[in-house]
Parts: C-alpha cells; sequence; structure tokens
C-alpha cells in the first residue's frame, strides 16, 4: 500500500510539473493550435452550409434488436444518430459503423446515400475491423496527450503515426524532441499515461473532415513535419486530406477511428525509444504504449506481459526513413 | 480470557452487507415486509435465479447468503438452523433442497453463494432499478459475457502474439544452447577426419 501510494505521489509530482510547464509555456504553439482550429471550424460550418436542400435516404439498418430501415438526411445524418433511433445502449456501445457490410465508417462521419448499416463494437464476434481503428485512435490520443504533457520549452513536434499493428503488441507515436538524450523515467511515463487516462474521461468526440491540399498546408504550416508530408498524403486521395480532432488536437489521419475518446480503458504508456539524431539538437523518439477498450478486464500479471513487450522498440517504419518508400506510410 | 471469539459465533458472510434500510414498504407493517423477503428467499432456493427490483434483492441476498452459510457451518442436526431454515423457507420440501443440495454444491466454495447483477429497467414502467439474484453453480445459461473464447477480441490477439514471442525466443535460445555445444564438442573429431 504504501509503495502504492508512493507511486501515486511520483507520478502526481511529475504530472503537476508538466502541467506547470505547459501553463507557464509562451504562447506560440498555442496561437497556432488556435488559429489551426479555427480553420477547422470555419471549413466544418461551410460544409454543413454547403448541403443546401436536405434530401433524403434510406438507411437499412442490419442487427439487434432487428432490421429497419430508417428515413435519414443525406450529407447530415450519421451513424450515431442512426443509434439514436434505436437506443440510448447502441449510442453508447456503438464504436464504429459498417456501411455495406463492408466500408468501415466513422460513427460521427455524416452518410453520403443510401446503404445498409451495421454498428459494430469491441465484443462482436469478427471484431478485426474496430480494432484496428481502436489501436489507431489510441496512437491518435497519445499525440494529444503529448502535446498537452510537454512544456513548450520541450520544442516537441509530433511526427507521424505508423498504420495500426495491433500483433505488433504496441500502439506508436513519433515524435521530435528538442532534447538528444531524453531518458524518461517511470514517473514521466506515468504522467504521460494519466493525460491519455484523462483524456478518456474527458469523452471528447472524435470529428472527421476532409479538407483541400491548400487549406490543410494552410492549418499545418507552423509545423515542419506535416507540411513536408502533406503533399504526398494528398496525391494519394486525389489531392483531399483527412482531419481528425480531438479537443482542440488535429492531427492527419486516414480514419476511420471510434467515436469518442471514451473507449479507451485500461491504457499504460511504456517507452520512449530514440531513433535517430535530427539536426544539431533535436532527436526523434518513438513512444509505445499499450491500451484496452473500457469493459475488457484482464487481470495484472496477463496485463503486465502485454506491458513487458510493449516496451520493446516496435519494428513500423521508422519516421527518419524516406516517406515516399512506402506508399501506405500516410499515419493510416 | 474465557470471552468466546465473536467472529466463531457469526458466519461471516462473503458479501458486502449494506447496513441502511432498503425502502420495502408494506401495508401489513414489518411482518408483511418479512413475509415478502421469506418468499423471495424461497423463490431464490426454488428457482435459483430470479429477477426482481434491486432492493428487495439486496436485501434478501443476505439472509440467503446467512442461511446457506449456518448450514453448511452446523449441518441438518443442529436445531437454531433448521428453525431459521424453517422460517426462510416457506416450503418445506425446499429444506431438505438447502441440505442436500446446496451444502455440498457450496461446502468448499471460498466465494459468496449467490450472485447479483443489475438488469435494465422496463421503459415506460416503473421506475424501481431491477437485479438479477441468482445461486452460483445453477444449471442456467451465464449471464456475463465469456471474453475468453473469442480468439478474435483485442486483449486475446494481444495475449496471442506475446505467447507466440515468448516461444519464439524460448526456440531461438535453445538453438544457440545447441549450436554452441555442438561447436564445442565436435570440433576435434571434425579435424581429425580433416587430417585424415
Amino acid at each position: 500500500m504504501a509503495t502504492a501510494t508512493k507511486l501515486y505521489k511520483q507520478s502526481w509530482h511529475a504530472l503537476r510539473q508538466l502541467q506547470q510547464y505547459r501553463t507557464i509555456a509562451s504562447g506560440n504553439a498555442s496561437a497556432s493550435i488556435k488559429s489551426r482550429n479555427e480553420l477547422f471550424n470555419q471549413e466544418q460550418k461551410r460544409q454543413r452550409d454547403a448541403v443546401g436542400r436536405v434530401e433524403k435516404i434510406e438507411v437499412r439498418y442490419l442487427g439487434l434488436p432487428e432490421d429497419v430501415t430508417l428515413v435519414m438526411n443525406n450529407h447530415i445524418s450519421t451513424p450515431y444518430n442512426c443509434a439514436q433511433h434505436l437506443s440510448e445502449g447502441h449510442c453508447k456501445r456503438s464504436a464504429l459503423a459498417l456501411v455495406d457490410g463492408s466500408v468501415p465508417w466513422d460513427m460521427h462521419r455524416p452518410l453520403q446515400e443510401s446503404c445498409t448499416l451495421q454498428l459494430l463494437n469491441f465484443n462482436v464476434s469478427e471484431p478485426h475491423v474496430v480494432n484496428k481503428a481502436f489501436w489507431r485512435t489510441c496512437s491518435f490520443m497519445l499525440g494529444a496527450a503529448l502535446q498537452r504533457a510537454f512544456k513548450d520549452e520541450a520544442r516537441l513536434q509530433l511526427h507521424s503515426f505508423p498504420g495500426p499493428n495491433i500483433k505488433s503488441g504496441s500502439f506508436v507515436h513519433d515524435i521530435v524532441l528538442g532534447a538528444q538524450n531524453w531518458e524518461p523515467t517511470k514517473a514521466e511515463m506515468r504522467a504521460i499515461s494519466a493525460e491519455m487516462v484523462k483524456l478518456a474521461a474527458q469523452d471528447l468526440r472524435i470529428e472527421r473532415l476532409e479538407v483541400d491540399k491548400e487549406l490543410a498546408k494552410e492549418m499545418f504550416k507552423d509545423s515542419r513535419y506535416k507540411s513536408e508530408q502533406l503533399p504526398s498524403i494528398a496525391q494519394q486521395n486525389q489531392s483531399r486530406v483527412t482531419l481528425y480532432r480531438l479537443g482542440d488536437h488535429i492531427d492527419i489521419s486516414r480514419g476511420p477511428m471510434v467515436a469518442s475518446t471514451r473507449f479507451l480503458g485500461k491504457c499504460t504508456i511504456l517507452a520512449a525509444h530514440k531513433v535517430a539524431n535530427e539536426g544539431s539538437t533535436d532527436a526523434f523518439y518513438r513512444l509505445q504504449g499499450v491500451a484496452l477498450p473500457t469493459g475488457f478486464s484482464l487481470n495484472h500479471i496477463a496485463y503486465g506481459l502485454l506491458e513487458k513487450r510493449a516496451q520493446k522498440l516496435n519494428s513500423a517504419r521508422l519516421p527518419n526513413e524516406p516517406f515516399e518508400e512506402q506508399q501506405q506510410m500516410q499515419l493510416s | 480470557m474465557n470471552q468466546a471469539d465473536v467472529s466463531k459465533l457469526m458466519s461471516q458472510l462473503r458479501i458486502a452487507v449494506r447496513s441502511n434500510k432498503r425502502n420495502l414498504k408494506n401495508p401489513d407493517g414489518p411482518e408483511g415486509r418479512l413475509l415478502k423477503l421469506r418468499k423471495t428467499v424461497t423463490a431464490l432456493v426454488k428457482h435459483e435465479r430470479i429477477e426482481l427490483f434491486y432492493n428487495r434483492a439486496d436485501e434478501a441476498r443476505g439472509y440467503a447468503e446467512l442461511l446457506i452459510s449456518n448450514a453448511i457451518r452446523h449441518g441438518d442436526r443442529h436445531k437454531a438452523t433448521m428453525e431459521l431454515a424453517d422460517y426462510w423457507l416457506l416450503e418445506k420440501q425446499l429444506v431438505h433442497k438447502l441440505f442436500k443440495v446446496l451444502v455440498p454444491r457450496y461446502e468448499n466454495y471460498n466465494v459468496s453463494y449467490t450472485r447479483m447483477f443489475k438488469a435494465p429497467r422496463d421503459y415506460p414502467g416503473i421506475y424501481y432499478r431491477k437485479s438479477v439474484l441468482e445461486l452460483r453453480g445453477n444449471p442456467y445459461p451465464v449471464l456475463t459475457q465469456d471474453n475468453s473464447q473469442n480468439r478474435n477480441l483485442l486483449h486475446n490477439v494481444l495475449l496471442d502474439e506475446a505467447r507466440k514471442e515468448f516461444r519464439r525466443e524460448k526456440l531461438a535460445s535453445l538453438a544457440n544452447k545447441l549450436a554452441a555445444e555442438t561447436e564445442e564438442t565436435p570440433k576435434p573429431t571434425v579435424e581429425k577426419a580433416t587430417e585424415v
């Protein structure tokens, strides 16, 4: 018990320190985040206004309690809205939708045409798609947590996260830090994990938005690595870029992601491996963690094994390797 | 010094019994209330799984636990226990079930004898919370989801991969060991062979 309190105190202390740094931090980064969010809001509003006259579509819902046909609004109604017609439980449990039986679709992404709809949660018999979306969301959330945890002086820049691979045992986010010999202590790692848990507790909706290449460039003009990646990402997707937002954190990702941060249950950020030096002062780091969705309980010995495995360097494509080499790379 | 050990006098229950009063009003007063609880305990022993309002289930659960616990501790030759069983079980054939079926079933348990779940409430309906109360080891299908069988669930994928990696490492270390041993021992023979 005593050790537990001690650990708690340590991590609490580290968290407070990080938070203090954050509040002290000068307004440079926060200004860019603010302008990015404003652009996001404007574009979101523009797209909503551009829908114009409301057209109706027929959505055939397949699943429990019974198959029904719902009449929804084209380009406005989302799978979440369909779930609202079914029950509160459907709204709470559904992490991802499956359109026409094969296309994974974000819960908060407007439907484009008449289709069939299935709502997926983590307990379905074939949960590959949801698991993948969950793993991707974990990487994305890790980016948000890092942005909250580090102060401006650390010169944190998010680089990217490779496509989700659950079998590798850990989810990954690659960053660039203004320190070449950062060796994170346990308390620091725990502080980042705590940020993840806080994000999950806030139950933030994860929004998706497709924007033009130019707008994306404008939004990420302060971020060196993102603007480097943008051209090739846009090239793969007819010069459109898919953005995701969580709170005030915006990142590029192919998606899909789960509906809310609420689905993150047990989560630990375990390791920060230094990958390579970048310039004379900075360095690439790969942060890794392991997580389970809410409602999945695992005894601590089994979870400890997963944690142990997640500490090993993930073999996914490293951030300092050339970008064009692997077309799939895009922070899928 | 000669005081009895109080903890031995009473059965120690394996559930947390709420000390505050549940609101189980009855027009017949306390007796009617108790009769309701007796009916609930009887139904639980008879059917092994019942669905009812939360408060009533929560209170009846404590009495059912106590009854089974005492039956295990004292057996059917103990007058006080028999009177207790006679009081709580309205259908007398269930007294036989208690001593002949439930006592052997629960003798070696180290967890509670009953389980309680929160159940969904009908909408629109009475606003009382509902619950399911059951005896452990009943013959019905389980109510909780079994997450251990579906190997595609996220935690199972992670665990399976961890297991595979562990085996791979074990095999690799074994192979290394073997290679090291074979390198050490047969070298002279190989040299001899080349000399010849």
